[in-house]
């Protein structure tokens, strides 16, 4: 009988216990060098991913009317990258997860120390100047010395409810057509059944701003031109395909077994449905209420097209005109309207997260 | 409790017959099982009487009603299921609590009833529990309890037992027995275990395409099967058929020849296991494999009409494997079929005294 050989190659027969200690040493450090060069690249990716936003929140507090100084993003950088490098090192040098736990612990606190010191005086709250006065602009026009008319804002609350409006009211809607128009394509076959279900796929993929022109035109004919509830419907019709197949998928999951259960327990076919089978798909619910929702929320080019009145803005429209204005001469207001732009959809992911996880398009079959 | 009845029910998907001609008289109180190998029609049988399926045609009658267009939630039918399908989302007793809301009955009196269905289940201790913290064997009393928990009329098992381990499958087998002869409800045991069959039902209805091949209790279907095909279906280890010719008065099987009266031609010969012995002539063969299994020894033997299996009582070997041996067995024990119809000809001698 051959003496099976081991993953390392070496013949087993030869073997002594001293080798067996050799060997897994050398296993040992072969796996961190690995771990090592997996966390190096990981960091080289994600850093032009993660920089943006820092230096966004940077900039938002700390920046200063007229002044274009970029030493505190450098300060700022100094200290995140040396923290991360130490991460790294703490994690590769660590022999046990306590070791870990402290060093990881350690190095955040001096991080933030160091920081404080570093980059602390230049914080303040002055950007976030908009959320308090709508005019804010010619404040800040003013405080650079320039004194031409600047543009008129709107409060950011009432573009902040407009598009919470816009996107609370897309999500509803789709809310509550998807899942029924979902549960139909699962269980019920008729005719056309598959065409619908391609061309749900199709409609998809189609860039939606090459409609923009008609969307525009019938929007103007019946009337909905500049207002809020044209923009939903135009929303909600390029949303919908989507959830639907997202929530078709969910629903064939869900064993026929337990629906004709609940038949012959007595419910009707509503019944069952809104007792027995809607339960089995929260997740897909949710999964489609925060896409559909940071859908709305981000919403630009078409707001962009079909709103015009400034008291119709939404958070992007404003954002935009923000950039606009005051661009020039205060980046520190921009950042901070972004900010207060970003937390929403943060928050609500954050939230969500833990659902949308669990969301495999990769399942869904037609 | 109630009486079943097919009349001529047809079942059509498209242009599949999944039900053809079905009629079939089930009585109040009894225990039938419908047996069958997959794709019989067993399942779609199951599905209309719960009102799911619609028969395409004929007529459902329950206690002399037609049925036929009764929904599913109206016809008190407890089902339970393969997979059980518990709803996942509630605890046991929301579970089982769930037909009864909708039967507008005081809420006391329902948590009475689910009290009562669980215990007759031995499930009370679980009441608060999801069905993702049961075992297999607690779900299918759950499954149970819920099921009973309305006083069905008819009770319908889709393959109950399939996925439990062996050991609980024969506790199971035992308790639902026990349970429909308690509750005296008109049961329904629908599966493809011909075991689960003939050790649980009084009586069983044996489908094959969408037709009904024949009714009968346990012992007939065994010891006098219509047709080749129950003959192999009903019975562990299964039967051996062997290719023999009947004429001039007999029946020749390899060298073996028996007297026969019927007419000569092509016939199959089915041999039972345990009714070969290892004789001094006879069947001529080799033992191939031997299949320990506890009180008896399977032996695969090959002979020269192929593999035949028999079935030796006491737990040790006589024989060992490659071992020349001669098969002998009683004409009496012996069921002859033709070939060509499949169908039994040659059974009245083999009947054991009634």
């Amino acid at each position: 009988m051959a003496a099976p050989a081991t993953f390392t190659g070496i013949d087993t027969r030869l073997a002594t216990p001293a080798d067996w200690d050799r060997l897994a040493a050398r296993a040992r450090s072969l796996r961190r060098a690995k771990a090592v060069a997996l966390y190096a690249f990981l960091i080289a990716v994600s850093l032009p991913i993660i920089l943006p936003y820092f230096w966004l929140l940077t900039i938002a507090f700390s920046t200063k009317t007229g002044v274009a100084d970029t030493l505190v993003l450098w300060r700022s950088l100094a200290v995140l990258a040396l923290a991360v490098i130490a991460f790294w090192l703490a994690a590769m040098l660590a022999q046990t997860r306590r070791q870990m736990w402290v060093g990881v612990t350690a190095i955040a606190l001096a991080a933030t120390i160091v920081f404080a010191r570093l980059v602390g005086p230049d914080l303040h709250l002055r950007n976030f100047i908009f959320l308090v006065e709508p005019d804010f602009a010619s404040i800040v026009r003013s405080r650079a010395g320039e004194v031409r008319g600047a543009v008129q804002f709107p409060s950011v609350w009432r573009a902040f409810g407009n598009s919470t409006l816009i996107a609370g009211a897309q999500t509803v809607i789709v809310l509550t057509v998807a899942p029924l128009a979902a549960y139909y394509l699962s269980r019920f076959q008729f005719p056309a059944r598959a065409a619908m279900l391609r061309s749900l796929l199709v409609l998809h993929a189609f860039p939606v701003l090459t409609l923009i022109v008609p969307m525009f035109l019938m929007l103007y004919w019946i009337g909905l031109l500049d207002t809020l509830a044209g923009v939903i419907l135009v929303l909600v019709a390029f949303e919908l395909p989507f959830a639907i197949f997202i929530m078709k998928g969910f629903f064939d999951a869900v064993p026929w077994d337990i629906e004709m259960s609940a038949l012959t327990d007595g419910a009707s076919r509503r019944q069952a449905f809104l007792r027995v089978v809607l339960p089995q798909v929260r997740n897909g619910l949710l999964a489609i209420a925060v896409f559909t929702f940071i859908r709305g929320w981000e919403e630009y080019i078409f707001v962009f097209t079909f709103l015009i009145r400034n008291t119709n803005w939404t958070m992007s429209l404003y954002m935009y005109y923000v950039r606009d204005d005051v661009m020039g001469v205060d980046y520190g207001v921009v950042s901070a309207v972004g900010v207060f732009y970003l937390v929403p959809s943060l928050i609500l992911y954050l939230a969500a997260q833990r659902y949308l996880m669990q969301m495999s398009i990769g399942g869904v079959k037609g | 409790m109630a009486r079943v009845e097919f009349h001529n029910v047809v079942k059509r998907f498209g242009d599949v017959e999944a039900i053809r001609d079905m009629n079939l008289t089930i009585e109040d109180g009894e225990f039938v099982a419908l047996l069958g190998p997959s794709g019989c029609g067993k399942s779609t049988s199951l599905f209309m009487l719960a009102g799911i399926y619609l028969p395409s045609s004929g007529e459902l009658l329950f206690d002399d009603r037609v049925v036929n267009e009764v929904e599913a939630k109206d016809r008190n039918i407890g089902i339970v299921f393969q997979s059980y399908a518990l709803y996942p989302h509630m605890t046991v007793r929301d579970n089982v609590l769930f037909p009864l809301r909708f039967k507008r009955i005081p809420r006391e009196e329902a948590l009475g009833r689910v009290r009562a269905a669980a215990d007759l289940v031995q499930v009370e201790e679980l009441l608060d529990r999801r069905p993702s913290e049961l075992s297999g064997g607690q779900q299918q009393r759950v499954a149970l309890a819920r099921a009973l928990v309305k006083e069905p009329q008819l009770l319908l098992l889709d393959e109950p037992l399939s996925n439990l381990d062996a050991t609980l499958r024969l506790t199971m087998r035992t308790e639902i027995k026990s349970l429909q002869k308690k509750l005296r409800v008109t049961t329904i045991l629908v599966t493809h275990d011909q075991v689960e069959a003939t050790t649980m039902a009084d009586r069983i209805i044996c489908m094959r395409g969408g037709r009904i091949e024949q009714i009968g209790t346990p012992d007939d279907l065994y010891h006098r099967p219509d047709s080749l095909f129950i003959a192999g279906f009903i019975g562990s280890p299964p039967i051996n058929l062997i290719r023999g010719q009947a004429r001039d008065g007999a029946v020749h099987v390899g060298p073996v020849a028996f007297p026969f009266e019927g007419l000569p031609g092509a016939v199959t010969v089915g041999l039972r296991p345990e009714h070969l012995k290892f004789a001094v002539s006879g069947l001529k063969g080799r033992i191939g494999q031997m299949e320990p299994m506890g009180r008896e020894i399977l032996y695969v033997v090959e002979t020269d009409v192929g593999y035949v299996r028999v079935l030796e009582h006491g737990s040790l070997a006589v024989h060992a494997a490659g071992e020349p041996v001669n098969i002998g067995f009683s004409p009496d024990e012996s069921l002859v079929f033709e070939t060509a119809s499949e169908r039994l000809i040659a059974a009245a001698r083999v009947c054991p005294p009634a």
